[in-house]
């Protein structure tokens, strides 16, 4: 089944916000609830104690103030959940159209074309409906590839273009795109706010983001000349973080007794511009790590393992090379170069001539000099005067002696 | 299938949940306006600082009690929910794996180094400039930092794929065209592409309804004429649509004619010919490995899980072999390279192993040829023959 090997991310992405508004929602509906309670308890108040039309009138139009504010809420913040929830649902569709392809291949036509007798027409439906879904399938593993890497635009392009925007993850990763545009251009602001709004969540996954975030903060202000304000940072934000970080925190302030030139390891290296993207590739992958993502993508994982199935040792050598093989293609072997070969237990010859498998309607035919080619070839290669040209080495014979193989 | 049901199930259930919620908050909200919206209508009407009516002041009390449980219920309901969201992870997490997620099948990620990365992106690119998805490939190009490149080969796949494309969005007209153009091609090579295309634009004028009857008759003897003996059913078939045309086509033995797979089926046909015309590789690369990966991972996965239990490892060693075959040949049909798997030592044979015949026709690798010799004669360990060693020749397949 591989819907159930490689479509685990497209189904818990949007659990994991779905998850995340239900939180939400709660919390808003909570302090709705809460204030719309006060404003209550105001009125109850006021009946007892001053039941003047004036006061009672003031405080009930606040009740009912609040419980429109409590029905917008509350009808906004339920319609988000809804909607990842349909997130959910329209992917689970999606993926489910594949199973129903495949399950139709085997069903029973019964609409026939005469000239086709390899697939019934109805079977060939199906295997175009299944193509048609891989190469959904292609497309929505490359846009997540190019989210990965952070090729945003691409995978914008290529979303918009195919119509797969819905079953991607792009619009998820939108926050991360500024966060990440944000840390680019070495602002920590929006990947604070990020780290905030995630706080439960990272802290379950025993995340230090935030402490480097906020270290970083602190090794730009002494970079900045500003060794007070550095120290003022210090003590508002590392206390926080002192049970697990008191090493990274102690080198943090051994800092200020350093010029931001110096030589000395490890404060050189903290004093690095380069950290910035260190920090950048960091964020990328506590996000995964937040939506339960792999850090490898699918895409990487099935090309390596794809291109394991293909290879063969005949890839890599020149007599025997394939034009239509992806591995004999330059590019790819040498991608290829140490991966795995693909185990073959049984032989399986096709003919270099017909490209038709050899076996017992194609027996396999061994000319003069080596080489074998199926029985079905040796008429084209044979020319009008009845000479045999090897199609390989083109050497040429009249009435040769050619033998059959048996393969076991 | 199962597996997804599954999800499905705890998603709808989550649905109908929150629909309800959202309804039913509406509702006593709602409610609750209207009533207390009452009351403030007729303290208006009471002069602004005399003493509130005691039955008022009563009802009012009670109408705020009620006001309070009421909100407090919408925040139970609410919280009371999680249950049904959380069993949606849990489904996932049941029916769908997340293996490769922290011991990955692949122990080492090759695409962590940047020149492979590289690669990578070239091969993608490659496939969207073959596609006519210029405007993809370019973008790639550019926010990746890759080389631009050219190939004539690439542009002659894109304009078919452009045809392609523009099939499965029910525009037939420049695939016509280009039939037309490859006439004498697709007659000689037996092929039914223009029928089935000729085949949807009657389909697609049925379609337009009554009005478009005469016009659809007109297109059929216009078109059909040259199939009739080689599609002489399909054409019955395809003008008894007519019968129904008034009445629509669901329920009626034509009904399967307007599928949207029909056309998917019809675009599939026209590339896998016209590239065999045109003399261009019709699969890209990258497709053809990924959907191979994809097909391989669920055998991969579950091999590693058992020799996981066993301590063993090595599902993905080094310039190996799998320790599984993945028979692409029966699923995908395709098939690049023979492999001789010598039945005696059962590994395939290479340049240092060749493939040798014995006298008698029977084919093993020279290593066990060599096993197998006695003196300077063999006996081959299919059939009664002895023969030489010097008898046995080098084969290539």
């Amino acid at each position: 089944m591989e819907i159930k090997s490689i479509e685990h991310p497209t189904l818990k992405v949007p659990y994991e916000v779905l998850n995340k508004k239900f939180r939400t929602t709660q919390k808003t509906l909570d302090k709705e609830i809460s204030l719309l309670q006060t404003a209550a308890t105001e009125l109850e108040k006021g009946l007892d104690n001053s039941p003047s039309v004036g006061n009672i009138t003031k405080l009930l139009d606040g009740v009912i103030e609040r419980l429109n504010v409590l029905k917008r809420k509350a009808e906004e913040s339920i319609e988000n959940e809804l909607k990842y929830a349909n997130v959910c649902k329209k992917r689970l569709e999606h993926i489910k159209q594949n199973v129903t392809n495949t399950a139709s291949l085997h069903k029973s036509p019964n609409m026939r074309m005469e000239e086709d007798d390899e697939h019934s027409n109805e079977s060939q439906i199906a295997i175009a409906a299944a193509n048609q879904w891989k190469k959904i399938r292609l497309n929505r593993l490359i846009v997540e590839h190019f989210l990965r890497l952070g090729y945003y635009d691409t995978a914008e392009i290529l979303a918009n273009r195919s119509g797969i925007r819905d079953i991607t993850n792009i619009d998820i990763f939108q926050v991360s795109r500024e966060v990440e545009k944000d840390l680019a251009q070495h602002n920590t602001t929006k990947c604070i706010l990020w780290c905030i709004d995630n706080k439960s969540k990272l802290r379950k996954i025993n995340s230090d983001i935030e402490f480097k975030l906020r270290q970083q903060e602190f090794i730009e202000l002494i970079r900045k000349g500003e060794r007070l304000n550095a120290v003022k940072h210090a003590q508002k934000f590392f206390p926080a973080f002192e049970q697990d970080q008191l090493h990274e925190i102690k080198k943090a302030m051994a800092l200020l007794a350093f010029p931001i030139d110096t030589e000395l390891e490890p404060y050189r290296s903290m004093f690095d511009i380069k950290r910035w993207e260190e920090l950048l590739v960091n964020f990328r992958l506590e996000n995964y790590r937040l939506f339960q993502i792999p850090t490898q993508s699918v895409l990487s994982v099935a090309v390596q393992t794809g291109i394991s199935a293909l290879k063969t040792p005949q890839c890599y050598s020149a007599n025997s090379r394939n034009i239509n093989c992806p591995v004999c293609q330059p590019q790819i072997s040498e991608i290829a170069e140490k991966l795995p070969f693909s185990h073959c237990a049984q032989s399986r010859l096709i003919c270099r001539v017909t490209k038709k498998p050899l076996n017992e309607n194609n027996h396999p035919m061994v000319l003069p000099n080596g080489f074998v080619v199926g029985e079905l070839a040796i008429s084209l290669i044979t020319d009008q005067d009845g000479n045999v040209v090897c199609p390989f080495t083109n050497e040429k014979w009249s009435n040769p002696k050619i033998e059959k193989v048996y393969v076991m | 299938m199962e597996a997804c049901e599954a999800v499905e199930r705890e998603i709808s259930k989550v649905i109908t949940k929150f629909s309800g919620i959202k309804e039913d908050s509406s509702n006593s909200i709602n409610e609750l306006i209207s009533i207390l919206s009452l009351y403030l209508a007729s303290l208006r009407n009471l002069e602004y600082n005399s003493k509130t009516p005691e039955q008022q002041i009563e009802e009012l009390k009670n109408v705020i009690k009620k006001c309070k449980s009421k909100v407090q219920t919408i925040s139970t309901e609410h919280r009371n929910s999680h249950a049904s969201v959380s069993k949606v992870g849990k489904a996932i997490d049941r029916h769908f794996t997340q293996d490769y997620n922290n011991e990955s099948i692949t122990p080492y990620d090759l695409f962590e180094s940047d020149k492979h990365i590289e690669i990578l992106n070239q091969i993608i690119a490659e496939h969207f400039y073959r596609q006519g998805l210029n405007e993809v490939a370019d973008s790639l190009v550019t926010e990746s930092k890759l080389p631009p490149e050219e190939d004539i080969h690439l542009e002659l796949f894109a304009d078919l794929y452009q045809m392609w494309e523009a099939i499965t969005h029910k525009n037939l007209t420049p695939a016509l065209e280009w039939v037309t153009q490859y006439s004498s091609e697709l007659e000689a090579r037996h092929s039914s592409l223009e029928f089935k295309l000729r085949r949807l634009a009657y389909l697609q004028l049925l379609q337009q309804g009554v009005n478009s009857q005469a016009e659809a008759i007109a297109y059929t003897r216009a078109h059909f004429n040259k199939f009739i003996n080689r599609f002489e059913k399909e054409i019955q078939m395809l003008m008894g649509c007519l019968i129904y045309l008034p009445s629509g086509y669901g329920d009626t033995p034509y009904d399967s004619l307007f599928s949207e797979d029909l056309w998917l089926e019809t675009a599939d046909s026209f590339i896998k010919e016209s590239c065999e015309i045109v003399g261009v590789n019709k699969d890209s690369c990258l497709e053809i490995i990924v959907n191979s990966g994809c097909y391989a991972l669920p055998a991969l996965m579950n091999l590693k899980q058992i020799l996981l239990k066993n301590r063993v490892s090595g599902v993905w060693v080094e310039n190996r072999e799998l320790p599984i075959e993945i028979d692409l040949g029966s699923e995908f049909g395709f098939r690049y390279h023979s492999v001789f798997t010598c039945p005696i030592l059962k590994v395939p044979t290479n340049e240092n192993n060749p493939p040798m015949r014995l006298k008698c026709g029977h084919v093993i690798s020279k290593d066990a040829m060599h096993k197998l010799v006695r003196g300077l004669l063999l006996k081959c360990p299919y059939c009664p023959k002895e023969s030489g060693v010097s008898e046995a020749k080098k084969i290539h397949f």
